[in-house]
């Protein structure tokens, strides 16, 4: 029996240029591996940027991949603001 | 394939290409359109013209005109979106060439840059289409000529119609204002003709 770290809930600070928009982002960050919902609020927005506050949640959210999707669609991540861990127990 | 347009469709709305596009379209259909008035209706009131002339001429003009509209618009595209996406790129602190946004800019480039080329050449060919059926013997040379100039004023009043729907404005009154414009340089190009 190993007990694995998941990771279940991500808060990201997330700095993005104006497009694509945040609910074309949003569909396309809940594409990402192992991501079920996607919530995404509008904390500041400036001449060419906004600055997003992204809560992923899933069954076993990546942090790397998460990352690679997001800087794809040409946003960056500042932080990690919150990130919720749960114990998932396999068989070995 | 229904991925590809998916993503096309995508980088069209991400680049907001698709306003500038329609704009390069109307502007260059028109440019071609004229362009084939002044060449059909100039040669046809000089004189004694062969439908082969025309076509060569027209045909020519088209490919200088693509040639034109293309390599213009792809210079002047990748200029303005290559500083805005540096702009972009110094505000997050990152580099964007290899992000979505470096893709859509480079699609969204080629494609202003092909239907600029694509439209005044369309515009042309259409224009003076009537003369190959006069090359072949179909149709007499002065039948093919006020065939195309009804063609070349069709088009411009659907260009009118086209840019009307786009204004929200009377649709036939916008049609009729460009098909004025037509019929103007028409009457010009058949004075100068005279001469």
């Amino acid at each position: 029996m190993v007990h694995d770290p998941t990771v279940k809930k991500i808060v990201l600070d997330v700095l993005k240029p104006h497009q694509p928009s945040i609910p074309e982002l949003a569909s396309r960050l809940v594409a990402c591996h192992g991501v079920d919902h996607v919530n995404i609020t509008l904390a500041e927005i400036d001449q060419n940027t906004e600055s997003i506050k992204v809560q992923v949640d899933g069954s076993d959210v990546k942090l790397d991949g998460l990352r690679k999707c997001i800087e794809e669609l040409g946003a960056t991540i500042h932080s990690v603001d919150e990130v919720e861990v749960v114990r998932r127990t396999t068989q070995k | 394939m229904r991925e590809y347009f998916r993503r096309f469709r995508f980088y069209l709305r991400l680049t907001g290409v698709a306003p500038i596009s329609r704009r390069y379209f109307v502007m260059n259909l028109f440019d071609g359109a004229m362009a084939a008035l002044g060449v059909i209706v100039g040669a046809w009131t000089s004189g004694p013209v062969q439908p082969r002339i025309i076509i060569g001429a027209g045909l020519g003009m088209s490919l200088a005109m693509g040639i034109s509209g293309f390599s213009g618009t792809y210079l002047v595209e990748r200029a303005e979106r290559l500083r805005r996406l540096r702009e972009v790129e110094k505000s997050l602190l990152m580099g964007l060439e290899d992000s979505i946004h470096g893709k859509a800019m480079r699609m969204a480039i080629l494609w202003a840059a092909t239907v600029d080329a694509l439209s005044p050449a369309l515009a042309a060919i259409t224009s003076i289409s009537p003369f190959v059926l006069a090359h072949r013997g179909l149709i007499s040379v002065d039948q093919a000529a006020t065939f195309s100039i009804l063609i070349i004023l069709t088009i411009l009043f659907s260009l009118g119609v086209f840019t009307g729907r786009v204004s929200r404005e009377k649709v036939i009154l916008s049609g009729v204002r460009m098909l004025i414009v037509g019929v103007i340089t028409a009457i010009l190009l058949f004075l100068v003709g005279r001469i």
